[in-house]
């Protein structure tokens, strides 16, 4: 009895002992190597649930811009920033779930088998993920202004100093032009992992070249002589139809929809209705789109909740049934944002080509056509005296402004540059605030307060104070 | 260590021997006649070996032949030594008045000698915890011990914090190790981080809720790192030891077998109470001329009529006005018998307090046992069921227990033990910021006019979701909240754990000096919790479930040299020791992808789309650990321990995963040397340092992916927390110094320790800059000091042979700060709804409340000049609150006259604060008495400032002078969330609770009369919660939270007290 205990303990003991020590500690569950194009997979996803996504914690372009408002809960369209810590979950995700990403998938690129993935096919995956850096540089400079790049996403470096945004543009401009060089439109790229062009090479050209035209245009107040050369090389490589538009496609389940319809149909809830602010210029407008961007009011019309105000849901117009369509393509950049960049170009004496009216009048046509109005609807429009280039309101700011912003439904974050940009059209004010309160700026998280505080502190001084009514170096207008 | 520990079996294999060893046995009793039951039998000089008396003042010891005499010792009685003659029969007899040499268990089951120990260890008995029969026996450990914060949550089996001597561990586990017969045990629990920071989800409560309260003989409780040193690294928080029955000693087979029930109703100064002035709305903004409410032509008369705005969930509206006939939410419902009519406006008959049912709990137990002088064994079953205060909940626990013990040869002893428990629990309450926490609905976001029995009448008639918070009466569904009763009955989750624990091991007595002990346990569990969203719910449907399975191995060999006298006057004791701890934890989560085809079927496969794969995790750990100690005893009033341990870790990166850690004590009993002071009884200070090493936890030293929801093709990232492959281990460093005395023939007594412990070298991801690309990154660093006061106290002002009278104090008061963090200045725990966060900062205590405040003048709140309302702050990074209290204390009296004992625990907590969402968006949407109240004109502050009404809060304008600018309060808002800082909602969370009340029958032995055969009858009446004596938090129980752990002071869906009371009958044969 004795003996065959002990033998049993011993034999226990032994055999507990198997297995080896240092192994014990290693993940059995997730992968050590990964190919760079499934980080190049959820940084292209991150990047477009960020732009497109109207949840509340994330994304208030769309009330920024007041295309929305908001029904009951209404301290976003009132721009309370703080309590959700709106920037704060902005810039995460773009410098941790985009940016990182993308740096790691470049990062791995020269480790593919060079006989699988040749140099001019690596040197096409390196140029898409410089131009989605770019893009994604560019929108947070466009947010906060200054902020960290040069020694931004080293985890060695926990303390990244911030920079000034002129000089990311400046450095942005660089890169770009090294991509689109660098690219071979005859070679592969990410191939089906490219969530974009699915690995057509000439669709990151145009998109690389509409971006630059776009970032181009972004600094003509501030430095026209650089914008000017900037746009006239970008502007014959850009998009030429809604063909060519920047989008990323959605898929039909979860958790691969778009996100506007997790918030408006899968959430159940009513938060948001049309605001009166884009309602009621359309209206004025005799615009066609307006039943293909909202759905009809408690009387059959149309009409836009009060900005910002307590809101009856059941009152007022609501985004369209397209908005709700999970499939929903997710725009980064599009045919008719291109051509009013043209109009604004000429306007501003560039050469690029055509006329201000011209591209003024194809701007206003590419975005009937791609929301689904009829070519009659956009002639009678185009016919109106409101509308028309030439008899229009106000200056080419206010005409270009004007109609670009309503062409932008649906990408509040790019409504809302170009308002800053134009300073058109006039919005509506929050009850108890001034036309000076609503937001040119984010403020920075109140992370970096705490855990960057000595560059933080010197990044707000040099925009000029860590406020929202801050302008950014290209709002000098 | 493997060939070590095979060499030593194989050396005992073949070993063994004979040596005479003697069975006495006998009565105790004291010099009034009455027996002495649980009295206990030491054997001198022999250090472990002991027992305790019987119910009948009966025991049965073993004495090995090489001793021969025998310790009598029990509280109030002075201790007896008896010299054992030929006779193995010893009847005593005590005298009253002394009290010596309690025996408690320490580190690594070891008995000690209370008054020879050179730490902080208190004892608290089975029988004071099973008194109240609390389903969790860790949540009947509160207020019994000095400086041990026990946290209960108000949810039916939710989770128990426990710790001792405030938080050291910045972001790992800081709660008490749990040890049963030597054995440790996991506590940890399973809850989700969303349901930790209040974003929804279920407490499934913590696994110590699985040790069986009626197997419990003593808990010891070791509080500082000296004490605990032996268990090596996770010790370092202090350990709860459980020490379970033995198996009773003396003739036959002892069955025991009790039984009760009890009843719970809950606590109105704990719940929500509601004004009854407003109905439904948010202000007026709406449809008809009032704007209260919505005009629609309902019963086609061609004239608008008034309905409710159903989608809006906030008491804002309306006035009530009985004679105005409004469509309500039942109007549309066609089950109804008010469907399709208008209802008189008024305040609902049957709030959502009358949703609460009488919670009941039954809990039967039986336990066999018995000894020869060979053995002993106990076979234990216990079932107890719990229904809670919320429909449809329901907790079920079983518990097996077997313990053994044998002598196989008169040197070779072996035991074991094994425990089973399974867990059932179906609707538990939801909790934190999430539709399926009605507590959340109630108290922030509910209409008045809404009668909950009329919610459950047209649930049960129609077993839909019929809801009073339609999103529009011409858009019959669900916007915010489901009926109460479709969330309770179909939305909810079911768990299951099936425990296994125990162990198996010997004892060979190799030479008169020497033992060696061998042991094997085993502690391990799988667990299941499935979570339910049915068809038609608010949110998405859902079936989702998650598996966990843990389990830990622990083997052990333990030499001990037994008491030694180096010369006349030191006596030494050693012992040497290996452990091997290799533990593990899977996990696999998965859900249904966008909801379920098939209503009210609850499986994986009824996923509408295709299933995203299932989370899985899986980790290991294995730690090595060598150790010795010694131990010095001179003259009986000089003690000296010294331990030394060594652990190695798997953890950590391999060059750097070994590190050793020493600890020494002293103690100096100074009563020796004033015998001639008959008022000082005892004597003793106690001097003690020590340091515990800390591995990393697993997983936290190389790079790995983490693989997303594939988008066609695979997606992965970068995990967001960066590893680090130089990880060394951290450290925690104690000391401690003890006072303890006794008075008066022992009839009052003290214990006062005073401790400092700094944890160091802290392993936890940093929150860094995102701009880094990550959250977060591993790191070493970090200093967090404790330092504390813990005094215990007794006084018997009456002890008499028919009346005694005892009183037991325990109070402590700890001091945290973090005093460094690497070079950062503030770790975010965690951040919540709100925009407050619970955070440790340099210089200020771990768990600071942040958020944003009132902006100050002269100390003033400042107004605005416009509007009449607060200004606050423009950052939220304002220190709000501390949620670490001043001082927690307890008080126990017992008085027991004849027969008949009563006996009741004061629990009390000071200060600590506490962040309620509940009152930040309950304020706005006016469901409080106070946003209904008259303002200091004598008007209702809801009309309108024109008309008189408003606000005037109290406060200055900017320019310092008074405010007189009355706040407009027409629409929500006002009062809660949307115009006052996260600052206003910020409560004092300190308590005074009467949270024990117990009274028993024994009935006496001549009553039973000649059935012999039953040796006791107890008869018991207890009460549980009764009475919260005070508190200054308003309309909820100032020691609700979400979830043990770390992140502790917010409130969100706070469920109330439940006041329990309960009878009890025990039977022993």
């Amino acid at each position: 009895m004795k003996k065959i205990l002990m033998l049993l303990l011993t034999t226990t003991l032994f055999f507990a002992c198997q297995k080896d020590f240092g192994d014990l500690n290693v993940d059995t569950k997730k992968p050590t190597v990964v190919e760079p194009g499934a980080l190049f997979v959820s940084s292209q996803k991150e990047l477009s649930d960020l732009m497109a996504s109207p949840n509340v914690n994330i994304n208030i372009f769309r009330l920024l811009s007041q295309y929305w408002t908001e029904t009951t809960y209404t301290d976003e369209a009132n721009y309370d920033l703080a309590t959700r810590n709106i920037p704060q979950n902005f810039w995460n995700t773009m410098y941790v779930s985009v940016l990182n990403n993308l740096k790691e998938s470049q990062r791995l690129i020269p480790s593919q088998n060079i006989s699988f993935f040749p140099a001019a096919v690596q040197k096409n995956q390196n140029a898409c993920a410089e131009i989605l850096n770019v893009y994604a540089f560019a929108t947070l400079v466009n947010t906060f202004g200054n902020v960290p790049y040069t020694e931004a996403l080293d985890i060695s470096n926990v303390y990244p100093a911030y920079d000034d945004a002129a000089g990311i543009y400046d450095a942005l401009f660089v890169r770009l032009d090294k991509a689109i060089t660098d690219i071979d439109v005859n070679s592969e790229g990410f191939g089906s992992n490219d969530l974009f062009f699915g690995g057509d090479m000439n669709g990151w050209k145009i998109f690389a070249n509409s971006l630059k035209l776009r970032m181009g245009m972004t600094i003509a107040d501030v430095n026209a002589a650089k914008a000017k050369t900037i746009v006239e090389a970008a502007a014959p490589g850009t998009i030429s139809s809604n063909a060519e538009n920047v989008a990323f496609v959605y898929l039909s389940a979860p958790p691969n929809t778009n996100p506007v319809w997790e918030d408006l149909v899968q959430s159940g809830r009513q938060d948001f209705v049309a605001a009166n602010t884009i309602v009621d210029a359309m209206n004025a407008l005799n615009d066609p789109r307006v039943p293909l961007y909202f759905t009809v009011d408690a009387n059959g019309g149309y009409t836009g909740g009060i900005y910002a105000a307590s809101n009856n849901y059941a009152t007022y117009s609501k985004p369209s049934t397209t908005l709700e369509d999970p499939t929903l393509e997710g725009i980064l950049i599009d045919y008719a944002e291109v051509r009013f960049l043209l109009a604004e170009a000429v306007a501003r004496g560039f050469n690029v080509g055509g006329t201000v009216e011209a591209h003024y009048e194809a701007a206003i046509r590419a975005s009937m056509e791609y929301w689904g109005a009829s070519t009659a609807e956009a002639d009678a429009y185009l016919a109106q005296a409101s509308v028309a280039y030439a008899t229009a309101a106000g200056d080419w700011r206010q005409k270009i402004g004007t109609q670009k912003w309503i062409a932008l439904y649906n990408r509040g974050f790019d409504g809302w540059v170009e308002w800053r940009r134009f300073d058109y059209p006039i919005l509506n004010v929050p009850d108890g605030l001034t036309y000076g309160d609503i937001p040119v700026r984010y403020t920075y998280p109140i992370q970096e307060q705490t855990l960057n505080k000595e560059n933080y502190t010197r990044g707000a001084a040099s925009v000029g104070g860590d406020v929202v009514t801050t302008k950014l170096f290209w709002d000098v207008q | 260590m493997k060939r070590l520990f095979t060499t030593i079996f194989m050396v005992l294999a073949v070993a063994g021997f004979a040596l005479a060893q003697r069975t006495v046995t006998g009565t105790i009793a004291g010099d009034d006649g009455d027996v002495l039951i649980g009295a206990s039998v030491a054997v001198k000089g022999a250090p472990g070996v002991g027992t305790r008396t019987d119910i009948n003042g009966q025991y049965s010891l073993k004495v090995p032949a090489e001793n021969n005499t025998l310790v009598i010792t029990y509280t109030g009685y002075q201790t007896q030594e008896i010299i054992l003659g030929i006779s193995n029969v010893q009847d005593i007899i005590m005298t009253s008045g002394q009290l010596l040499q309690e025996a408690v268990v320490t580190a690594l089951g070891i008995s000690r000698y209370k008054n020879e120990l050179a730490y902080s260890a208190q004892k608290v008995e089975g029988e004071e915890l099973t008194r109240t029969r609390d389903a969790n026996v860790v949540n009947s450990l509160a207020g019994k011990v000095a400086g041990l914060e026990i946290k209960r949550n108000n949810t039916l089996g939710g989770s128990t914090n426990v710790v001792l001597r405030g938080n050291k561990s910045l972001t790992g586990n800081n709660q008490a190790l749990f040890v049963v017969d030597g054995v440790p045990i996991d506590n940890s629990n399973s809850n989700t981080g969303n349901q930790r920071t209040g974003r929804g989800g279920y407490d499934y409560g913590n696994a110590a809720a699985d040790i069986n309260a009626d197997d419990v003989e003593s808990v010891t409780v070791l509080k500082g790192a000296a004490a605990t040193a032996l268990y090596g690294s996770r010790a370092s928080n202090g350990v709860v030891m459980i020490n379970t029955k033995k198996g009773r000693k003396g003739k036959g087979i002892g069955v025991t077998i009790n039984a009760g029930m009890n009843a719970g109703t809950y606590d109105k100064s704990t719940f929500i109470t509601y004004q009854d002035q407003y109905g439904a709305g948010y202000g007026q903004y709406y449809e008809d001329d009032s704007g209260y409410f919505l005009s629609r032509d309902i019963n086609e008369d061609g004239t608008a009529d008034l309905v409710t705005p159903t989608s809006e969930d906030a008491s804002y509206g309306a006035p009530f006005n009985s004679s105005q006939l409004v469509y309500q939410w039942d109007a549309f419902d066609p089950s109804s018998p008010n469907f399709g009519k208008a209802t008189p406006w008024v305040a609902a008959p049957n709030g959502p307090a009358s949703m609460f049912e009488t919670a009941l709990g039954t809990n039967n137990s039986i336990m066999i046992d018995g000894s020869t002088d060979k053995g002993y064994f106990k076979l234990g079953y216990t079932k107890t069921t719990d229904k809670g205060i919320m429909p449809n909940s329901r907790i079920d626990k079983d518990m097996v227990n077997f313990g053994a013990s044998y002598n196989l040869t008169e040197k070779l002893n072996v035991f074991s033990s094994i425990n089973f428990t399974s867990i059932d629990g179906r609707g538990r309450y939801g909790s934190g910021y999430d539709s399926k926490n009605l507590m959340t609905n109630y108290r922030q976001w509910w209409q008045t006019n809404v009668d909950v029995q009329d919610q459950r009448a047209s649930y049960e008639r129609t077993q839909q979701n019929v809801t009073w918070n339609w999103a529009d009466p011409s858009d019959l569904k669900p916007i915010y909240w489901d009926n109460p009763y479709w969330t309770r009955e179909e939305n909810f989750s079911t768990d299951h754990r099936n425990r296994y624990f125990g162990y198996l091991g010997f004892t060979y007595n190799l030479t008169s000096w020497f033992d060696l002990t061998g042991r094997v346990s085993i502690d391990q569990f799988d667990e299941i919790q499935e979570e339910r969203i049915a068809v038609g719910s608010i949110d998405p449907s859902l079936y989702s479930r998650f598996n966990r399975n843990f389990q830990e191995k622990n083997f052990d060999l333990l030499g001990q040299f037994k008491p030694f006298e180096l010369t006349e006057n030191l006596k030494f004791d050693a012992l040497i020791g290996g452990n091997i701890r290799r533990a593990s934890l899977a996990t696999i989560r998965a859900s249904t992808n966008g909801g379920i085809s098939i209503p009210r079927l609850y499986s994986l496969g009824n996923s509408k789309n295709a299933l995203i794969a299932p989370t899985e995790f899986a980790s290991e750990l294995q730690v090595n650990g060598i150790f010795a100690k010694a131990g010095f005893v001179y003259d009986s009033w000089a003690i000296l321990d010294l331990s030394v341990r060594r652990d190695q870790a798997s953890s950590l990166p391999e060059e750097n995963n070994s590190y050793v850690y020493p600890s020494a004590s002293l103690g100096f009993v100074f009563s020796e040397f004033f015998n001639a002071n008959k008022n000082v009884t005892f004597g003793k200070i106690r001097l003690n340092y020590a340091e515990v090493g800390n591995a990393a936890p697993p997983l936290s030293v190389s790079d790995v992916y983490d693989v997303n929801a594939p988008f066609g093709n695979l997606s992965a990232s970068l995990p967001v927390t960066k590893n680090n492959p130089d990880l060394k281990e951290e450290r925690t460093k104690g000391f401690e110094a003890g006072l303890e005395m006794r008075f008066l023939s022992d009839k009052i007594g003290f214990d006062v320790t005073y401790y400092k412990q700094n944890t160091i070298d802290q392993i936890y991801p940093a929150s860094v800059s995102r701009a880094t690309g990550f959250s977060s990154k591993f790191i070493n660093a970090g200093d967090v000091e404790n330092t504390g006061v813990e005094v215990s106290l007794y006084f018997r002002p009456v002890h008499t042979r028919d009346f005694d009278w005892r009183v037991d104090l325990n109070w402590a008061r700890n001091r945290n700060k973090v005093i460094d963090l690497g070079g950062i200045q503030n770790l975010q725990l965690a951040s919540f709804q709100g925009g407050v966060s619970i955070n440790a900062a340099v210089g200020e205590p771990y768990g600071t409340i942040k958020g944003n405040d009132y902006r100050y003048l002269n100390g003033q709140r400042i107004v605005s000049a416009t509007t009449g309302r607060y200004l606050t702050s423009a950052t939220s990074d304002i220190i709000i609150g501390n949620v670490n209290p001043d001082w927690i204390g307890g008080v126990t009296n017992t008085f027991r006259y004849k027969n008949l004992s009563l006996s009741f625990l004061i629990d009390m907590k000071k200060g600590g604060d506490m962040f309620s969402l509940d009152m930040y968006y309950g304020l706005a949407t006016g469901l409080y008495p106070e946003t209904a109240s008259n303002n200091e004109l004598g008007n209702p502050l809801r009309d309108p400032v024109s008309a008189g009404g408003g606000l005037l809060l109290p406060g200055v304008k900017p320019d310092g002078t008074p405010n007189d600018i009355r706040a407009n309060a027409v629409n929500f808002g006002l009062q809660g969330y949307a115009r006052n800082p996260a600052a206003g909602f910020v409560y004092d969370a300190s308590f005074v609770k009467l949270r024990e009340l117990n009274l028993n029958f024994d009935l006496p032995g001549k009553v039973l009369g000649d059935k012999k055969y039953v040796k006791g009858i107890t008869i018991g009446a207890y009460g549980r919660n009764l009475w919260i004596i005070h508190k200054n938090m308003p309309y909820a129980d100032p020691e609700d939270g979400l979830s043990s752990g770390n992140v502790q002071g917010y409130q969100v869906g706070s469920y109330p007290t439940v006041r329990t009371v309960g009878v009890n009958l025990n039977v022993k044969f």
